[in-house]
């Protein structure tokens, strides 16, 4: 199988970058996309080019680190998948693929398909978290929970932080993230205590890291690998309210 | 708490668009009196616009609809702006249509499509009949303003007939996705409410794009 790829090169932040073509030979419809970069960074070495750099980590679909825009697709054709479970068979022989970085303004590019995502660490350190004395681990039904809570707190806590819902947003909306990951926490009985100054300071962070408004196009929960519904969206906001107006 | 412009200016587009969504009932309502026979439109469409300019409630209304409207384009103007600065560099290659609607993607556009059509409808009707701009407004025989004739003239031109038809689809468009992202953005979030929701946005879309469509050709014909 043959394919073209069009690859968004760039040094460094600071660089303009451009597009590349490469023509990669001999590669098999099984392949996952990461396994065809590979390959072909594997002829850019023997080259003696530099190599396109690019992000990933478990290559199983749970640690949302490569993420790509591909064809005009965040992590490609598919619905809810990632890169890594992205396989060329999904693609054409001969095709050309068009790969680019994740693009907005709080996401700025490292180099070649690589972006800074720790805007979102940041606004995940504004209360993201629950706050508890460490120690060992507590007994399980200590605090008992009811099996659709726990189920609504998982399906947000899905959430693997990979950015494909800010990639795809035409207004670059971070609204996705920062409400599935305040749902997974407020839905709980040990995330309730803070409720409110959790909502308050993330969606705070979320504005001052420069995202835009949410318009509730849908695109991310479409691209979402974990197909995290917008509905988690509207809650936030009814959470905002909330917060606003009692608390 | 310090309020937060990305909610704030979404809540305010969401408020007045509700507003003026509820408007627009109200507004084709009245307006189906016009696809009555022509002698009892008249009598019933111009007794009808003399009450709503001498009720004094009407007046507020009036007000609070200006200023929906200026406030919802002002918003929309910022939040456009703000949105630009999040994504400085577009991709070569975007298909959106794969995962979202076309409406969702092109708001703006059809805001100021509406826009356009709001300032042209504006200055057809209420500069001529509240300004006293352009050419007097006879009475009818009850001593009512004749806001029918001015109708009926009006939608003898066939160019604002097409006009007015064809503009009636970007509110369609609009409505669609507007009213419903409109709840969301205000906190409504219940699953199979939001089912729902889709739904009712789809019909209100529809019934309020085809009537203010339809209206100027019945009228065109009679």
């Amino acid at each position: 199988m043959q394919l073209t790829f069009r690859i968004w090169r760039q040094e460094q932040f600071q660089d303009k970058g451009a597009f590349k073509e490469y023509l990669v030979d001999h590669l098999t419809e099984d392949m996952s996309f990461l396994e065809a970069l590979d390959h072909l960074n594997e002829t850019l070495v023997l080259k003696g080019e530099r190599v396109i750099a690019f992000e990933y980590d478990c290559r199983e679909g749970i640690c949302g680190q490569c993420g790509i825009f591909i064809n005009g697709r965040a992590h490609g054709p598919h619905d809810h998948v990632t890169t890594c479970q992205l396989h060329l068979r999904s693609f054409q022989d001969g095709d050309t693929v068009t790969v680019e970085p994740w693009r907005a303004k709080a996401f700025p590019v490292v180099q070649d398909l690589i972006v800074d995502r720790s805007a979102f660490d940041r606004i995940i350190a504004q209360g993201g978290y629950i706050s508890a004395k460490t120690g060992t681990a507590p007994e399980a039904n200590a605090i008992l929970i009811g099996k659709e809570t726990a189920d609504k707190a998982m399906d947000a806590a899905a959430c693997i932080g990979c950015g494909a819902c800010v990639a795809t947003c035409k207004n670059g909306s971070a609204a996705l993230f920062t409400s599935a990951k305040i749902n997974h926490l407020n839905t709980l009985p040990q995330g309730k205590l803070e409720a409110d100054q959790r909502v308050r300071d993330m969606t705070a962070q979320m504005e001052e890291e420069g995202f835009g408004h949410c318009s509730f196009t849908g695109a991310c929960e479409v691209e979402c690998p974990e197909g995290i519904s917008i509905a988690n969206i509207a809650e936030m906001n009814a959470r905002y309210w909330k917060a606003r107006l009692f608390a | 708490m310090k309020s937060n412009r990305l909610f704030f200016r979404k809540n305010m587009i969401a408020l007045t668009g509700l507003f003026l969504c509820l408007f627009l009932i109200v507004h084709l309502s009245a307006n189906c009196l016009l696809l009555l026979p022509q002698d009892t439109a008249r009598g019933l469409y111009n007794a009808y616009s003399t009450f709503l300019r001498e009720n004094p409630l009407i007046m507020v209304v009036a007000y609070a609809l200006y200023a929906s409207i200026l406030v919802h384009v002002v918003y929309a103007v910022l939040v456009l702006i703000r949105n630009r600065k999040a994504k400085p560099v577009k991709y070569a290659v975007n298909l959106h249509k794969e995962n979202s609607s076309w409406a969702s993607q092109n708001m703006g556009a059809l805001g100021a499509l509406i826009l356009i059509f709001i300032i042209v409808h504006l200055v057809n009707f209420w500069a001529r009949i509240k300004l006293g701009i352009g050419a007097e407004v006879a009475y009818d025989e009850a001593g009512n303003k004749d806001i029918y004739e001015v109708t009926y003239t009006l939608f003898q031109n066939v160019y604002y007939v097409a006009f007015y038809t064809l503009l009636a689809i970007p509110l369609g468009f609009h409505l669609h996705h507007g009213l419903q992202a409109a709840f969301k953005t205000l906190g409504f979030y219940h699953q199979p409410g939001l089912q729902w929701l889709a739904k009712v946005s789809l019909i209100y879309a529809i019934v309020i794009s085809a009537g203010f469509g339809i209206i100027p050709i019945v009228v065109y014909f009679q």
